[in-house]
């Protein structure tokens, strides 16, 4: 335009104007090309610029994770003897190697030199039979000795800082006190032990040489006056033959105790009774091969099973409809080919690394079922330990080398299955979508699919819409088509102004004033929606016959006016009667019906407070660009179709819907995006419980309401804040598809139905 | 719509129906199709129409004219109560078609309007098909029957000149024609409803010259079954195209008789001025 401007100023000017206005005229023209340019730009490098940065925080949780070696050197011999088991300390510097020999050689990890040596106290006739470890983050050791008597042991880093650097200084400790606890009355060696210490009680199950299978049970007793304590111990002796039994696993709980043999029998028994450990299930666990390795899962709630043919199996107690526990495997991975010889759980999240006896180390991650590494070292690996942050990890093979690698596999947790699809968590009974990403333990597996909240979402706006839409559509082709000007001209910034209203208010009446009103007037609500159509139509009905001086004492237009009070009697008439039918149909108390006829529940903050209160708040958006769409159809259509005869309901059926309708489908997409993206009114009024039930009666949480509920809360870069993140860029990429199929849809109308 | 009755304006009416009594000259004979009876219409306070007497005779083509603001479009929409849908408006007197008035409370206004047919100045095509627009008329009186539907359309378009042209694209969109074009089918609109009256408000006024012929043509074939009453600016298209013109001015009808006689040898002088040029 500015280039016409030029040419008409350039070729013939007005011989009155002056030049100097028309410079600036032109310079305005283009001053304000530039400036909408700008504006037009800014915004769309601001959207740009937000969804990069969502992509740049959740970009981390589909990084491939890796591992490298850092070093590579002969195991630290101090003393002799074999290594049993490597353990390595929080912050990757000390390593421990606890060998057959009962010696523990503290080494730095970084080059192999040997720190510090410790050896536990045997007497002459004494010698090692058995080793095993409790709980891993607790550095709890345990050796089975020839005499039937066992020994723990604990190792502990103090961490000082003396000159302001790190020293780390390792010590081993006795938590049952320095003597060996005689365990077998009978003095027969002990061939297999697990042992569990709690704060107040502790539990050591171990097999004899003879095939007796020995529990012993320690309380202990608060003393005032030593710091050591007493115990007291309960012996037991389970009524199986032990001899077969190659795997012995006891949980944290002292609950469960797990026996399996090499062919993959496996027992559970239940030790909630110390004295009369109970009996819970038998299962083959082998898959076709041998029991090769077999350990805890960090928490301790599934136990991992290694075969011969190099698969990896996690099997879990999971409860069945009578309530009883049974054994039954979740998920397995196939490793390799050759059998299992390590497994190393992480001791903070629900990844395990193992190793077959080729040399081939590979770390999973239960949960999301993902193979996040898999390398191969030069021999087979006689032992294996993960460091308690999973950065790192040590193995010795079994040519004396140990291999000191890095890991980097920061989240572990996220997959496209753990996202979207069923993941079967440990003790639940199937597979299912669930929303849970916080706990207070350590050891909790957090369930992080979003399908429950994107169901939320699109439960939340379905509902909403349901109310929405017929009542902001027939409202605004009311206003727009038939009302009095003058009354128009009240409704309509009456309605818009409700935009303005904060949704914060809206959700906080929803929750608080709205939510318990219709749990207390159930029926009522429900008959509201009924009572009033048929009020207006029994009224409209009756219109006619009433004195003609009385109906047109009305204006033409003003109609909708006489029905407010109509409305408002039908309101109160079914508030009425509703507790009357209430106690003939339905008991008293329709709730309690619901749930005894169909099973339905109800909960106080449901789907039908949310379509109400969020109902409420989409309808000025969708009556208000509707309205303008129908009015402004042009004038000569509606004439047109009425000089052809038709009724004004035909034209407006025929004709002011059809060419209104590009602008009417806009204002239906936009509510939708609004009440898709709505937060502080599903925030107060949902309940927030992130269940997948599409009853209107139940609650639910959305993507938005979760982001707001959850961010604060959330550990900066952890995998939950990357995961809610992801949240909002579904949420992004939703309203952005939706927004865009919506425009094309628009456009492809706006083609067909706009007039000249 | 309600009935007024003006009693100050009566005298004034009874000295305009002295001065615009109509010439029917010898065309006195001819069949009467509209009856306008002392015929006052007020938009609001303001009195847009002063006692209009006029008989508009059976298939023939009456030309309203007259400068703006003549209040010649306001009567050519009375005769179909499109005045209806301004609110202010306030009539008084009679319009009788074939005998009974219009204004009768017991005259159903969409019946009327399909009897009375009307073309704006402006082509209105709905957004709809070809077909859809020409069968529109048919389809709120309820007949969906395709054969019939087929047939009226094809017979309307070619009763509208239009057949030929847009035989083959029947289901396109009617807004993708051209202005000349989406006017003859605004025409085919009106007459596949078969009205007894077709209203044509400054049907060319917004076509360029050829379209203009074409419709002016049209109307020459249109009077064989309809009467026609059409309001223009242009005075050579109301000497082309009517029968008989009647010549407003302020509201009043000035003269009115036959077109040859109007136009080569009018009774008064206010006519005269306009038809030479000299206002309007």
């Amino acid at each position: 335009m500015s280039e016409i401007i030029e040419k008409h100023m350039t070729e013939k000017q007005h011989p009155m104007a002056s030049p100097g206005y028309q410079k600036w005229r032109l310079m305005k023209d283009k001053l304000a090309a530039y400036g909408v340019t700008g504006g037009g730009l800014g915004v769309i490098v601001a959207i740009v610029l937000i969804f990069f940065y969502l992509l740049y925080v959740v970009y981390p949780l589909f990084v491939a994770p890796s591992a490298e070696p850092v070093k590579t050197y002969s195991v630290p011999v101090v003393a002799s003897g074999k290594t049993v088991f490597l353990s390595m300390e929080e912050q990757n510097e000390i390593g421990a190697r606890f060998t057959d020999t009962g010696h523990i050689v503290f080494f730095r990890i970084a080059d192999g030199q040997p720190i510090k040596e410790e050896h536990i106290p045997l007497a002459e006739n004494q010698t090692i039979t058995s080793f095993n470890h409790g709980r891993l983050d607790k550095g709890v050791f345990a050796y089975g000795l020839s005499d039937g008597s066992v020994i723990v042991v604990k190792t502990h880093y103090k961490v000082t800082y003396p000159d302001d650097v790190r020293l780390i200084t390792p010590e081993i400790q006795f938590p049952l006190g320095k003597q060996p606890i005689q365990l077998d009355t009978q003095s027969n060696p002990l061939t297999l032990l697990t042992l569990r210490l709690g704060e107040d009680e502790s539990t050591i199950v171990a097999a004899t040489a003879d095939g007796r299978l020995m529990l012993s049970h320690f309380i202990r007793e608060e003393s005032l006056f030593s710091d050591e304590g007493d115990f007291e111990r309960t012996d037991t002796a389970l009524d199986i033959d032990a001899s077969q039994i190659a795997f012995m696993l006891l949980d944290k709980e002292q609950r469960d105790l797990y026996l399996a043999n090499r062919q993959g029998d496996m027992m559970v028994f239940d030790l909630t009774d110390k004295t009369a450990p109970k009996f819970l299930d038998k299962q083959h666990v082998s898959n076709g091969g041998e029991i090769t390795a077999m350990e805890f899962l960090n928490g301790e709630l599934s136990v991992l099973i290694g075969n011969s043919k190099g698969l990896l199996s996690q099997w879990s107690l999971v409860k069945d409809e009578h309530n009883h526990r049974t054994f039954e495997q979740i998920r397995a991975f196939k490793v390799s080919d050759h059998p299992i010889v390590q497994i190393s759980p992480e001791q903070r999240r629900k990844g395990v690394m193992v190793a077959d006896n080729t040399g081939l180390v590979a770390i999973y991650h239960t949960t999301a079922e993902r193979e996040l590494i898999k390398q191969t070292l030069p021999a087979a690996i006689s032992a294996l330990s993960l460091s308690p942050r999973a950065n790192a990890f040590i193995a010795q093979t079994i040519d004396g080398k140990i291999h000191f690698w890095h890991v980097d596999n920061e989240h572990p947790e996220v997959s496209w299955k753990s996202i979207w699809g069923k993941v079967w968590y440990e003790s639940y009974p199937k597979p299912e979508y669930i929303w849970q990403s916080s706990s207070s333990s350590n050891d909790f597996e957090p369930k992080y699919s979003l399908t429950p909240l994107v169901f939320g979402t699109l439960k939340a706006a379905f509902y909403a819409m349901l109310l929405a839409v017929p009542l902001a559509l027939m409202g605004a082709a009311y206003t727009a088509y038939f009302m009095a000007p003058e009354m128009r001209k009240l409704v309509k910034p009456t309605v818009e102004i409700m935009e303005a209203l904060p949704t914060v208010i809206l959700g906080f009446l929803a929750g608080l004033w709205l939510a318990p009103f219709v749990e207390l007037h159930l029926l009522s609500i429900f008959s509201v929606f009924i009572v009033i159509p048929l009020a207006v139509l029994c009224f409209s009905w009756c219109w006619q016959y009433l004195p003609k001086s009385l109906r047109q004492s009305i204006p033409a237009g003003w109609e909708a006016a006489i029905l407010i009070p109509v409305i408002i009697l039908a309101t109160w008439f079914a508030f009425i009667i509703s507790p009357v039918f209430e106690t003939w149909f339905f008991d008293g108390n329709i709730k309690m019906w619901m749930k005894a006829n169909w099973g339905i529940g109800f909960d106080q903050r449901n789907a039908l407070v949310v379509g109400i209160a969020m109902g409420f708040a989409v309808i000025p958006t969708i009556f208000s660009i509707a309205e303008d769409a129908i009015f402004s159809v042009p004038k000569h259509l509606t004439v047109g179709s009425l000089a052809l005869g038709a009724t004004p309901w035909q034209t407006m059926i025929r004709v002011v819907l059809l060419t209104a309708s590009p602008g009417i489908f806009s204002a239906v997409m936009i509510g939708l995006g609004r009440a898709v993206g709505e937060t502080m009114i599903v925030l107060m009024a949902t309940g927030n419980t992130p269940v997948m039930d599409l009853s209107i009666f139940q609650g639910m949480r959305t993507l938005a309401a979760n982001i707001a509920v959850e961010m604060p809360e959330a550990e900066l870069d952890s995998t939950h804040y990357r995961v809610l993140f992801l949240a909002a860029l579904v949420l992004f990429v939703f309203t952005f598809v939706f927004n865009t199929l919506a425009e094309l849809v628009r456009q492809n109308l706006r083609n067909k139905y706009s007039s000249l | 719509m309600t009935t007024s009755t003006q009693t100050h304006t009566i005298d004034i009416n009874a000295l305009m129906q002295k001065q615009a009594e109509p010439k029917q000259d010898d065309e006195a004979k001819q069949e009467v199709c509209i009856k306008i009876q002392n015929f006052n219409l007020f938009y609001g306070e303001k009195q847009a129409l002063h006692g209009i007497n006029m008989d508009i005779p059976k298939k023939k083509v009456t030309a309203y004219i007259g400068p703006s603001g003549c209040g010649k479009s306001t009567l050519l929409r009375s005769i179909n109560r499109m005045n209806d849908l301004i609110d202010s408006v306030k009539i008084d007197g009679k319009i009788l078609l074939d005998g009974n008035d219009i204004y009768d409370k017991s005259v159903n206004v969409a019946d009327l309007r399909r009897r009375v047919g009307m073309v704006f100045q402006k082509p209105n095509p709905f957004p709809k098909s070809i077909y859809e627009n020409v069968a529109y008329g048919l389809r709120i009186q309820g007949i969906n029957d395709r054969r019939v539907l087929d047939e009226v359309v094809e017979k309307s378009l070619r009763g509208a000149a239009l057949w030929d042209e847009v035989k083959d694209r029947l289901n396109e969109n009617a807004l993708g024609m051209s202005g000349g074009q989406q006017q003859r089918l605004v025409i085919a609109r009106a007459i596949a409803i078969e009205p007894e009256v077709m209203l044509l408000d400054e049907p060319a006024s917004a076509l360029d010259p050829i379209s203009t012929l074409k419709i002016e043509e049209l109307i020459h074939e249109l009077k064989e079954k309809y009467t026609i009453v059409i309001v223009t600016h242009n005075m050579q298209q109301a000497a082309r195209v009517s029968d008989y013109t009647a010549f407003m001015y302020m509201g009043d009808l000035i003269e009115f008789g036959a077109t040859n006689r109007i136009f080569t040898n009018p009774e008064k002088q206010q006519t005269e001025d306009y038809i030479t040029g000299r206002y309007g």
